[in-house]
């Protein structure tokens, strides 16, 4: 290696360094600004009601009440709730996330007749707020099929396909895999469900992880249907939960806050775990070449 | 027109059903769904229910289902249905059941169940849902429940529409005014009166106010020097939802609605003067914070956080967020509103009806009957969040007593002069709901069409004037 | 001849067996199509040629909601105006936004997966609570952003009480809260092959060009997505005007879809409601359909797409 060369080597590597302390430093900043309000609403479950509307406002809760937590969880049956939720996500996560995969594939990889209609269908079923169809809806799972107070309105809807928007995704990922790899396993006689186990799924793993969460989100948060569909107490999801700190016309907001605080841990949780695979999603795009 | 109807009943019709076929539909079943919701054996697994018909009303020995829904927490459910226990203990042909559903969504799960034919028999409803949903057929007469009993309502909390008894408010409120005992007694300045007879009128309060208003340096306005961008402690705060608004139209003499609620009165000068008085509070005066209402956290945003000294706000405030202020150190008191010309506050209630859907009327009025009875509810009522709805309460001494003096409500001379006497006074008038069709939708486009005279960017006059008209649909329900 | 028709022989069989597969991958999301979204769809159309008010029994009027909403009904333009300013604004800044971090978060920095989860936890958050929290944040007269700017001499501003600033600051959480745009942006930077890179490096390329020339166009349908996702989105907003604005101040955070929820579930006007939802539909499909159409032009297809 001639001097030259080692020394562009080494003035590139250090403008790395440099470049990884400035994106460090960004990052860090941007980070503090999307905690602020985050920390904001954490401090508030450790305050008195009064203390949150107290002028000036402060930044750090005067007496730290920690009991908020535990009087929150005297009210707030976060494990049972957890349970609940998990009743009706674990079997729309991996349906949903299933049957998009096999949706998006058939819409990215397959020729077939009708495709750009079904394609067209698809595309709109996205522009409808899920607010339109609820009643009908509502009238079909009640008064159709009889189900009230029940968790399959809720659950079914993700054995269809786990919605547009995520077969959307899948797609996008599909195709912007490299053809010639499923070409070459085509004329090595692989047949189209090979291709999609043995090729696509391994390569989108990180789409599906993604719709995964996506699912996971989407019901943890979606008051709206759970409050409709389901009526007695003890099938309270963490969602409804929430919304349960509001008595007549009373709102606990440190307790509320707290409760908020408690239930988006399992999000994150669920998250982390599922980070590890993005990182596994190069191995595959190496191969190209 | 009875075609066209029909021909839209029917495709309505083929349209939902049409929306259910092919998973098994089965008539049967919609005919069974009884609103009994929570039975505890449709779990999640169960899906086909179909062969369960739980109709067992015609054999005399079951017990007739009733379900009760209320809005609150679950714990407030809990409470509420050992209440129902006790009824349901007391007799062997009705077993109540009690669902609750939070505050913010009740009446959107309610309008939903209503849809689909799925409501309970007997539940609240918000004040100003009653003639609306009684005027479409949704609700069962109740004028017949308290025929030939001794101890009734008052009558200021009758919903009537056209000359007929709709529905009883479970409860009462008033309008009242909050203040801060200790920011009062720093500034050396008497406090607001709790007699109706000592009143203060507009201008009083709005100098009263005055003294009570301090920025950084401790200047109060009008002075010089005074700056209203670091105000620091606010001398008054009048609540602006658009129903609590209507209390300052009365008082200036003005209105929303003529008495009878047929005419509107909302674009006279005497009303629109009075909505500009409040907004000043803020514009002109620099008494009052901001306010657009937007949230209805009213008290807690004034006389809790400490910062304004006078707020005004319902009777509710004493039990839902007060009483813990109180024990946590807060010196309050409770007066009478202020007036402009007439002495005017406001009295409601959220009502408790039969809805029409039900099967079995009858039994679900005798629960309420009982329920209504204030010994029934009476964790309500001691708390300070309800005011008993029975004329006795506010006449006897001793029940008055027995209501007040617990440690949940101010001084008992403060709080009986100022709300229990104020509430039988000649100046507390039902709110609109009582008597006029179409509030929601008005008090909407009210707020929509004030929400830029608080920030003083036009004025109550121009903005009212310039929509009257859809006001007017609005009130007619042509909106 | 033979070999030609021999070939074409061959392909058809090809596709139809390509076919089979296809349609039995699109059983479950054909019948979602069908029982979730279509059927209900067309008794909502049903719905909106009533006066039904999900109280009493309908009545047919035909397309008299129609006429009332384009005539005389005092909200919907606001809104409609309201709610494209809103989307408009949201959409550009979360793409820039979400862009930007997710670029910053696939670099070697130290607990990058601790920063990929703080962007991220946003989004989990329960929306009821994060608006309350914000509206702390914002209030008119003793917020917190308020008394920051009272302790540097500034006058207040009035967020999201004054109906010029509300939608920007609206659309400031809405930014916030693009976590998922940013999974979705570094789930696709995984997928840009490094190879590209090294050899675009080799040429002496530059980060800026490389950004241009290989991240862009290899990102590009994932871009398309999230544009996509976001524009729907956000044009369907309802939950800050639900749960902080009730629409106000005036109209000017009176968003479409909760305009459509007023006028269901609390004004009781369901008949009226639908017709509603077609203006929004409409307005969707509108700007979707620019979205597609523009798209040709600037999504790099590595896979091919055979459309």
């Amino acid at each position: 290696m001639s001097v030259a060369a080692y020394g562009r080597l080494k003035s590139k590597k250090r403008k790395t360094r440099m470049a990884n302390v400035i994106t460090f430093v960004v990052i860090l900043i941007f980070a503090a600004l999307v905690i602020f309000p985050i920390w904001w609403i954490f401090r508030t479950s450790l305050m008195t009601n009064a203390e949150i509307y107290r002028y000036p406002p402060s930044f750090l809760p005067g007496d730290w009440l920690f009991s908020n937590y535990e009087k929150t969880l005297e009210v707030f049956k976060f494990w049972k709730y957890l349970w609940n939720t998990m009743i009706i996500i674990v079997p729309s996560c991996l349906a949903g996330t299933f049957t998009a995969t096999l949706c998006g594939y058939a819409f990215a990889r397959l020729r077939f007749r009708g495709k750009q209609f079904i394609w067209a269908l698809c595309v709109g079923s996205m522009l409808l707020p899920a607010m339109v169809t609820l009643i009908p809806l509502y009238i079909g799972w009640t008064r159709g099929l009889g189900l009230q107070d029940s968790y399959l309105p809720l659950i079914l809807p993700y054995f269809c396909g786990g919605g547009a928007f995520n077969i959307f995704l899948i797609r996008q990922f599909i195709v912007s895999i490299p053809r010639e790899l499923d070409q070459a396993a085509t004329i090595d006689g692989a047949g189209y469900f090979r291709i999609l186990f043995s090729i696509i799924i391994p390569a989108i793993r990180p789409a599906m992880i993604v719709v995964a969460l996506f699912i996971f989100i989407g019901l943890w948060n979606d008051l709206l249907q759970q409050m409709i569909y389901i009526n007695s107490s003890d099938k309270f999801t963490i969602a409804l939960g929430l919304t349960n700190f509001r008595g007549q016309l009373k709102q606990d907001w440190s307790l509320t806050m707290a409760a908020t605080c408690m239930s988006f841990a399992p999000g994150v949780i669920f998250y982390l775990i599922g980070q590890r695979y993005f990182v596994e999603g190069i191995t595959l795009t190496g191969m190209k070449n | 027109m009875k075609a066209s109807k029909s021909i839209g009943a029917g495709l309505l019709s083929v349209l939902l059903v049409s929306s259910v076929v092919g998973c098994g539909n089965n008539e049967k079943n919609t005919a069974s769904s009884t609103p009994s919701s929570s039975a505890p054996s449709s779990s999640a697994s169960s899906g086909g229910e179909a062969s369960k018909t739980p109709e067992k009303t015609d054999t005399k020995k079951e017990k007739v289902k009733i379900t009760y829904s209320m809005w609150g927490s679950a714990e407030e459910g809990n409470v509420t249905q050992a209440v129902a226990d006790k009824f349901n203990a007391s007799q062997d042909r009705i077993e109540v059941e009690v669902v609750a559903i939070p505050w913010e969504s009740y009446m959107t799960k309610l309008n939903t169940q209503a849809t689909g034919g799925q409501l309970p028999d007997t539940g609240m409803l918000k004040e100003d849902g009653v003639i609306q949903w009684s005027s479409e057929g949704m609700l069962n007469d109740v004028s017949a429940m308290y025929e030939g009993s001794d101890s009734k309502p008052l009558d200021s909390l009758a919903y009537k529409y056209q000359g007929k008894t709709l529905a009883y408010a479970a409860a009462n409120e008033v309008l009242l005014l909050y203040y801060n005992k200790d920011m009062f007694d720093k500034a050396g300045v008497a406090y607001p009166p709790s007699a109706l007879d000592k009143a203060w009128t507009w201008d009083e309060f709005v100098a009263t106010a005055k003294k009570l208003t301090v920025d950084k340096k401790g200047k109060h306005p009008g002075e010089d020097g005074f700056d209203k961008d670091s105000i620091v402690q606010y001398g008054a705060s009048v609540e602006n939802l658009p129903w609590q608004l209507e209390t300052w139209a009365l008082s200036n003499g003005g209105g929303f609605y003529s008495a009878d609620g047929t005419e509107l009165r909302i674009g006279e000068d005497a009303s629109v003067e009075a909505i500009q008085k409040v907004a000043d509070l803020y514009l002109k005066d620099h008494v009052a914070p901001l306010s657009v209402g937007q949230t209805d956290d009213g008290i807690q945003r004034t006389i809790i956080a400490g910062t304004v000294a006078m707020a005004t706000n319902g009777a509710w405030n004493v039990g839902t967020s007060l009483n813990t202020a109180k024990e946590e150190g807060l010196n309050y008191g409770v007066a009478v509103l202020p007036y402009m010309k007439d002495k005017v506050t406001l009295n409601t209630g959220g009502a408790n009806v039969v809805f029409s859907q039900t099967k079995h009327p009858a039994e679900a009025m005798e629960w309420l009957k009982w329920y209504n009875s204030e010994e029934n509810n009476w964790g309500l009522i001691s708390s300070g969040i309800w005011m008993p709805t029975l004329e006795k309460w506010y006449t006897d001494e001793s029940l008055t007593r027995k209501w007040v003096e617990n440690p949940n409500f101010p001084p008992y001379d403060e709080y009986k002069s100022a709300v229990v006497d104020y509430a039988r006074s000649s100046a507390a008038r039902p709110a609109a709901w009582f008597y006029t069709n179409h509030t929601t939708d008005f008090n909407t486009l009210l707020g929509s069409v004030l929400g830029d005279v608080w920030t003083g960017k036009t004025t109550a006059k121009d903005a009212i004037a310039k929509n009257l008209d859809a006001l007017k649909a609005a009130h007619s329900g042509n909106n | 001849m033979e070999t030609v028709s021999k070939s074409s022989r061959r392909r058809a069989r090809i596709y139809s067996a390509e076919a089979r597969v296809a349609y039995i991958c699109l059983i479950p999301a054909f019948l979602g199509l069908i029982f979730l979204t279509y059927v209900p769809l067309l008794s909502v159309l049903g719905i909106s040629l009533t006066s039904w008010t999900g109280l009493a029994k309908p009545e047919f009027i035909g397309f008299d909601n129609y006429v009332k909403l384009f005539t005389t009904d005092p909200y919907i333009k606001d809104s409609i105006i309201a709610t494209i300013y809103f989307a408009l604004l949201s959409v550009a800044g979360s793409m820039i936004y979400s862009l930007f971090i997710a670029m910053l978060l696939n670099r070697k920095i130290p607990a990058r997966g601790f920063f990929r989860a703080v962007f991220y936890v946003p989004y989990v958050l329960p929306a009821a609570a994060i608006y309350v929290g914000w509206s702390w944040l914002y209030e008119a007269n003793f917020g917190f952003f308020n008394y920051l700017l009272s302790e540097i001499g500034l006058s207040k501003v009035l967020f999201i009480a004054d109906s010029s600033y509300v939608v920007p600051s609206l659309s400031l959480i809405s930014v916030w809260l693009a976590g998922n745009l940013i999974v979705i942006f570094l789930a696709g930077l995984q997928n840009v092959p490094s190879v590209y890179h090294e050899a675009a490096e080799m040429d002496g390329a530059n980060g800026w060009q490389r950004f241009l020339h290989i991240t862009l166009p290899c990102m590009s349908p994932i871009i398309f997505y999230n544009l996509l996702m976001s524009l729907i989105a956000n044009l369907q907003v309802v939950t800050p005007a639900l749960a902080l604005t009730n629409g106000g101040p005036g109209n000017s955070s009176r968003f479409m879809t909760y305009l459509m929820y007023d006028q269901a579930f609390v004004n009781y006007k369901l008949g009226y409601a639908c017709a509603t939802t077609f203006i929004i539909f409409a307005i969707l499909a509108a700007f979707t359909a620019v979205l597609f159409k523009t798209s040709n032009r600037w999504i790099f297809n590595e896979g091919g797409d055979d459309k």
